[in-house]
Formats: C-alpha cells, structure tokens, sequence
C-alpha cells in the first residue's frame, strides 16, 4: 500500500465525511417553514437528482445512440408500469447491453 | 394508509436497488485501478476510506498521472461539495423532530443514490427513522466495498470478452438515476428540474462536467426559491 495513495484517501474520505454530516449536526437551514432556506432545501433533491440525470446521460450522447435510447424507453415503460426503481433501473440496463449487442 | 415499516431491515430492503447499480459499478471500478497499476489493497482502500463513485474515479486518474498529492485532494474534494446540501435537505423532507442523534454514523453513507432513494421513500409516505437510514446506507456501501474487492481480484481486462455486459453495467447509473428522479416527480418539481438540466449542460459545455455539476443543484435550488 503505497502511503500516498492512502494519505489522499484519508484526506478526501474526512472531506466527504464532513460535508455530509456536518451540515446535519450543525442544524443548518433550520428555521422558518415557508421561508427562503425551507424552498431552497425542497428544491435542492429534484434539483440533484435532475443534474445527476444529465450529467451521467451526457458523456453517452456522443457514442451509439440507439442504446441509449433504448434503456431510457426501457426505464421510462417499466417506471410507468410496475412503479419499481429496481426493475426500471435493472430494465433499463438490460435494454441498453441487448441494443448495444444487436449493434445498435 | 397502512404504516410502512422503518427498521433497520426495511432500511436495506429500499437499498437493494442502488446496491444493484453500485456492485458492477464497483466491480468496474476494482477492475480500472488494477488496470491502471493500483493493488487490490489500495483498490479497497479507497472504496472505503472516499466512497464517492464518480471522485474515485478521478482519483486513479489523477494518481497514475503523477498530479501532486494536494492538488488531487483540492479536486477531489471540491467535486464533492455538492453533498453539504443532502443532510440539511433531506432533514427538511424528514420533518420536525426528526431524529438525528445517530446522524454521525447514517450521515457517512449519504451519497447520491441514498439520498435520492431516502427523498424517494420520504415522497412516498414512509416516515424518516434513522434505523431505516443506516439500512439503506449499509446495503449500499457493502454493495460499493465488496463489488470492488470482487472487480481488483478479477482483475484489468475482466470484462473484455463481454462489450455488450460492459455497456448494460454502464448504464447502471444513468438508468437508477432516471428511476429515482421519476420516483420523486411533482408538478411542482418540473421547473426545478428543468432548470437543474438546462444549467446543468450549459456548465458542462462552458466549463466542465464537475462545474456542471455545481451550477445543475444551485441553479435548480435557487428556481425553487424564486417560484413561489
């Protein structure tokens, strides 16, 4: 184990620690409900999650195509169906090897 | 409406599907750090120690490259900032009184997914425990840790053999991010989300993908705030 290695994760791992513990022990944006913090805390999950979609959907837009829209159609049918993030998730995967596969 | 459970066993129950999308992503990651000259041991290190997908990623890059040791840690850890907001939203979502006097060992596992899949459960009318919060966050970090034990021991080139399970495991991500935004999805939420993925392809464009990042969640955040 080569100690610069470990030193980095070490450093990095108490970053991650601290930037998602801290804020909870802190208490931080608590206060009124209605209030600018309380909409701009609720907003914060549809936000991440909608960046998060995009930014891992966008590297992909450049390679084949007919994958990927594939595997979204896969996750968007399934979700629409069965309400399950499983299924939609491991659909989705599977729809986009099975195209990528046939060459698609 | 029937109660739905909030133990810790219902906790990793809800993680079964992110620990579904983190093992093979694990396990590729295991397989790129021993492709790229890591051994098992440092490979598992840094799943336990970082657990963070995307800056472990960036991490093997930046070592391998000969980056020096504090300008990796400043990169690493500023592409990681965007989980200070998860606590305190999720807390919100969570609602007054929300217990938190274990937070110092649930709080660990808040990464993208769990946050996402605990907003996800909340939207659905389960009620926030912290039992159920430390299930869900161990089902999937043991799924992170053991894929990458299991992806160094098989080693550089494991999946060479087999492009179209390489390709479907790709999109393992972009598939249960999809999931969850579908699972959380409001009326109210749509020009939040719109404005989170216009900001978020603008930043990547102009800048790159970790600024995207960033401005995709304050940009989406601050339209919430702005509509009333």
């Amino acid at each position: 184990m080569r100690v610069e290695v470990l030193a980095l994760a070490v450093v990095v791992g108490l970053a991650n620690y601290a930037f998602r513990y801290g804020p909870i022990a802190a208490r931080l944006g608590e206060g009124r409900a209605g209030g600018a913090m309380a909409r701009f805390l609720a907003a914060t999950g549809p936000a991440a999650i909608a960046t998060l979609v995009v930014a891992s959907v966008l590297p992909m837009m450049g390679t084949a195509r007919l994958p990927l829209v594939a595997g979204v159609l896969a996750v968007l049918g399934l979700w629409v169906w069965r309400r399950s993030v499983v299924l939609a998730t491991l659909g989705g995967a599977v729809a986009y090897g099975a195209v990528f596969a046939l060459g698609g | 409406m029937s109660e739905r459970p909030t133990t810790f066993a219902s906790g990793v129950l809800a993680s079964v599907p992110i620990a579904l999308g983190y093992f093979p992503i694990a396990f590729a990651f295991g397989v790129a750090a021993t492709k790229a000259g890591f051994s098992g041991a440092e490979a598992f290190a840094l799943s336990l120690v970082i657990y963070a997908g995307a800056s472990q990623f960036l991490a093997l890059a930046l070592l391998s490259g000969g980056v020096a040791l504090p300008v990796a840690a400043f990169t690493l850890i500023a592409m990681n900032l965007r989980h200070v907001l998860y606590g305190p939203s999720l807390m919100k979502a969570a609602g007054e009184g929300a217990g938190r006097r274990h937070a110092w060992a649930w709080a660990w596992g808040l990464t993208d997914e769990v946050f996402g899949a605990a907003l996800g459960e909340l939207a659905r009318g389960r009620r926030f425990s912290e039992p159920f919060m430390f299930g869900l966050g161990i089902g999937a970090y043991g799924a992170w840790v053991s894929g990458t034990v299991v992806g160094a021991v098989a080693g550089g080139g494991a999946l060479a053999a087999w492009p179209a399970v390489e390709a479907g495991l790709g999109f393992m991500l972009p598939a249960l991010f999809l999931a969850l935004l579908l699972s959380i999805l409001t009326r109210a939420a749509v020009p939040v989300i719109g404005v989170a993925a216009v900001a978020t392809v603008a930043g990547t464009l102009a800048v790159s993908g970790t600024a995207g990042i960033l401005a995709g969640m304050v940009a989406g955040a601050v339209a919430g705030v702005v509509r009333k």
